[in-house]
């Protein structure tokens, strides 16, 4: 005989159908991008997300103005090339790269929430691509916004690409040339920011790769005449040459660096930090 | 049965605590790295031999990657954590219910912070500078801007650590859209900038014009930001006095 | 609404006077912990409201459920937080703005955190440093001694079990000997063993003459600490006194109930009938009545409702707040 028993107290048990893992990393990627982007989130952490936005779309809309009030006299010197904007917004880039990708992946490992992750239907591939694609999505609103607005707005002003053909044909270059600059950023600050479980910390490792070795190459190639192709390992102006690139023109630093060697330190640039990214997962062992 | 703690000894407490602290393996190293870069060039300024002004160029270097982003940078990691760090994970409250003073608190923890970047800032530098080869006058004009730089920043720091969550990301706005972007766009505003400041005493003591940035003269770029020290660091102390402690 | 920065307001209601239930406060002696209508709201939500008591020497236990406001009230007694109305007193002075009297109290928080990169020697020494203690080194010891912790272990804090850790903060709380000890949720993260020690270590501080205020969210722990209690509840002042004597009065506190029902007067007659109540009175289609056993009422309402074929709109107490402050009394919970 039996002298213990397990009662039914009605616990109700989860009877819907379970949506497994791709509605796993649906969840994942958009709660990851609400999250970076402060939707749902208390106004402070709102402040951040919007300062950058106004800082990026800042040159766009100030060219679409000055084509509204002074129409054709903008043609020619004055006008830039749609491939140009996504220089002029460098520096909000910058800064929220430096935000997004510790958003993104460190709090997680701060608050424990990676295990908790990890015991649904998420591996830890499948939980970075989802995080990876976060931080795409929402680094293309800010990267790919400004030129697509003065796209859209030149057209209507009647100074767009002439035709059809053409203008789909310009679409299509800046959204691969933002995508370029989106991934290459990306995946260097996701690297970077996987060192660390600080977000701070996080913050100040992205930083240093991308400005200090850009502050560097610059230094290298300006002050001491250090040859021209050093630019390959400064991964944050590097991938912005991508797009004059598409537009057949090349811009004044790269000269004399062949499309091909941009293209390759580019690809470089994501295998390092995606491999730095897997690795520093990888060490994280079974949690 | 506990006394008072004099505000000289609360102090020299909180130094020695928070230097401690700080001083992380990761994070030295991390700043180191970044140190080495800047020998790197200096190394290749002393080795070319196609420069036309090597000293124009060495002043010009170190204004970029010394003062721009190591000192900021170092400055921004430890003051912010220094009495921050304590703020977010719930140990502020040990320096907090004593019987100290406020002031010598917040004044312990900005020497803290100051005793860990000033190595990693002004020898990092100096050798750089002394690398380079292109005279003295660079050496004792790094390491006074150097040492400006590192005790304002700090200041700074530490006040932005106890008035915001996330202060170091702030910190990294300040620097990188303050400094580096809005201050490019007139004089005013570059005079609310604290990298104004170093960078005048650099181009001053090496008589080289540097572009942007309106420059004032020596004596102002070394009082001003101590100004500016003495004012972070008392509104820091009155800010520790009124906030709420977890 | 009340300007916070001019002299506090008047305390509204009277404190709750605790010091003759301690055996060890004389009643001439001064109180040594007062609030006075001590109000703390955080933006919408009110986590302390309108709480006053006076407590002299001896352990008073705080009993309230998770978010009941007792962290609030513990931080607002050391200063950390100001209170949005009201004051408190620590010695007759506010740790606020008073100095000295900070180094007259030793808090154990009730976080987590403590300077990880120490060990426990270094931790508890530097608590007494701070507090501008003479032979800190000794005191340390003395302190470490007194949890059972060893003064040579040269482990961090930062790698210690939550029992151990939560020993050191005591340690550090009592390093200098203050006169009003603050523990937060001491006895959480201990093993049995470990709690009975700590509350020995308690009665044995309550009888040199301190002040200990300690934290509980179970009520077997609190029976066990003593039998001074404050209940707060909602971050109200629920009830206040003699654990023993709380416990019985809760015991035999009759409660008001109200039915609704589409037969009220075959329902309270069958009530009346099988004593499952007292003082019931029908009104349209209420009944109300008090009852000194809900437990049995609860079982009983049911099935006796079926047996009569009468319909239960819905059953409800009407003292909500009062029966789950009882509930967590007597059934901790």
């Amino acid at each position: 005989m039996t002298s213990a028993e397990i009662f039914d107290r009605g616990y109700r048990r989860f009877e819907g159908t379970r949506g497994g893992r791709g509605s796993a990393m649906r969840s994942v990627v958009w709660y990851t991008t609400k999250s970076i982007l402060g939707l749902g989130r208390k106004a402070r952490h709102k402040v951040f997300p919007v300062i950058v936005a106004v800082i990026a779309f800042l040159p766009a809309i100030i060219f679409l103005g000055m084509a509204i009030l002074i129409g054709d006299l903008l043609e020619g010197e004055l006008r830039p090339e749609y491939w140009e904007l996504f220089g002029f917004s460098f520096m909000a880039f910058l800064v929220f790269t430096t935000m997004v990708a510790p958003e993104a992946i460190v709090r997680d490992r701060r608050d424990g929430m990676l295990p908790l992750y990890l015991s649904t239907p998420l591996t830890k591939v499948t939980y970075l691509i989802s995080k990876g694609t976060a931080v795409i999505a929402t680094m293309m609103i800010i990267v790919l916004g400004p030129s697509l607005l003065a796209l859209v707005g030149f057209t209507v002003q009647g100074m767009g690409p002439d035709g059809f053909g053409t203008w789909i044909e310009t679409l299509a270059k800046l959204v691969l040339a933002a995508f370029t600059i989106v991934v290459v950023l990306g995946a260097v600050a996701l690297g970077a920011a996987s060192l660390t479980d600080r977000r701070a910390f996080a913050s100040v490792a992205v930083v240093m790769v991308l400005l200090g070795l850009s502050f560097f190459v610059e230094v290298m190639v300006n002050g001491v005449d250090a040859p021209e192709t050093l630019r390959l390992i400064d991964p944050l102006n590097l991938p912005f040459e991508v797009a004059p690139r598409l537009f057949d023109a090349k811009s004044e630093p790269f000269v004399e660096v062949s499309t091909s060697l941009v293209l390759l330190g580019n690809l470089g640039w994501v295998v390092a930090g995606v491999g730095t990214l897997a690795a520093s997962y990888r060490r994280l062992g079974a949690v | 049965m506990s006394a008072s703690v004099s505000p000289l000894r609360a102090i020299g407490l909180v130094h020695g605590l928070l230097i401690r602290q700080l001083l992380t393996r990761g994070r030295i190293l991390a700043l180191l790295a970044l140190s080495v870069l800047l020998g790197v060039v200096s190394l290749s300024v002393r080795l070319s031999d196609t420069l036309e002004n090597p000293l124009r160029s060495s002043v010009e270097i170190f204004d970029v990657v010394g003062f721009t982003l190591v000192v900021p940078i170092v400055a921004l990691v430890f003051a912010g954590a220094a009495l921050g760090d304590s703020r977010e994970d719930g140990t502020l409250v040990y320096l907090w219910l004593r019987p100290m003073d406020r002031w010598p608190v917040v004044v312990g923890a900005w020497l803290a912070a100051v005793s860990v970047s000033l190595p990693l800032t002004v020898v990092p530098l100096g050798i750089s500078a002394m690398i380079a080869g292109v005279g003295e006058g660079l050496l004792m004009a790094t390491v006074l801007a150097a040492l400006v730089g590192v005790l304002v920043y700090s200041a700074v720091f530490v006040l932005l650590g106890l008035l915001l969550k996330n202060s170091i990301i702030w910190g990294i706005g300040y620097i990188l859209i303050w400094e580096g972007l809005i201050a490019q766009f007139g004089s005013a505003l570059g005079k609310a900038a604290l990298r104004g400041y170093t960078r005048s005493i650099l181009a001053n003591r090496m008589d080289i014009d540097l572009d942007g940035f309106s420059e004032v003269s020596t004596a102002s770029a070394v009082a001003i930001p101590i100004v500016v020290t003495i004012v972070a660091l008392f509104l820091a102390a009155a800010r520790l006095r009124t906030m709420e402690i977890d | 609404m009340t300007d916070v920065s001019s002299p506090p307001p008047p305390p509204t209601g009277a404190p709750v006077d605790l010091g003759h239930l301690t055996q060890a406060y004389s009643a001439s002696g001064p109180p040594m912990v007062e609030a006075f209508g001590v109000t703390k709201a955080f933006g919408d939500v009110i986590a302390v409201s309108d709480v006053s008591f006076r407590i002299g020497s001896g352990i008073t236990a705080i009993l309230g459920p998770n978010g009941a406001g007792k962290s609030t009230l513990f931080r607002i007694l050391c200063g950390l937080t100001p209170p949005s109305k009201g004051r408190v007193e620590v010695l007759g002075r506010d740790a606020r703005r008073d100095r000295d009297v900070r180094g007259r109290i030793g808090l154990a928080p009730q976080q987590d955190a403590m300077f990880d990169r120490l060990s426990a020697f270094e931790f508890v020494e530097y608590a007494a440093l701070t507090n501008g203690v003479d032979s800190a080194e000794t005191r340390a010891r003395a302190a470490l001694d007194y949890v059972e912790i060893s003064a040579d272990d040269p482990k961090r804090v930062g790698a210690f079990s939550k029992g151990m850790r939560q020993r050191v903060k005591l340690a550090a709380a009592l390093v200098h000997d203050p006169e009003i000890l603050v523990l937060d949720e001491p006895l959480t993260g201990l093993d049995p063993v470990q709690r009975s020690r700590m509350i020995e270590l308690f009665n044995d501080l309550a009888g040199q003459d301190k002040c200990l205020l300690v934290s509980s969210h179970v009520l077997d722990e609190v029976a066990r600490l003593g039998s001074n209690v404050l209940v707060i509840a909602q971050g109200r002042l629920a009830a206040a006194g003699d654990y023993h004597a709380l416990r019985d009065m809760m015991d035999d506190r009759p409660h008001r109930i109200r039915i609704e029902t589409d037969q009220p007067r075959r329902l309270a007659a069958a009530i009346i009938e099988r004593d499952l109540a007292k003082g019931v009175s029908v009104e349209n289609e209420e009944i109300t009545l008090d009852t000194t056993d809900v437990d049995r009422f609860g079982r009983a309402i049911a099935p006796l409702a079926v047996e009569l074929t009468a319909h239960l709109g819905s059953v409800a107490p009407l003292d909500d707040d009062l029966e789950s402050v009882f509930r967590y009394l007597v059934e901790g919970r």
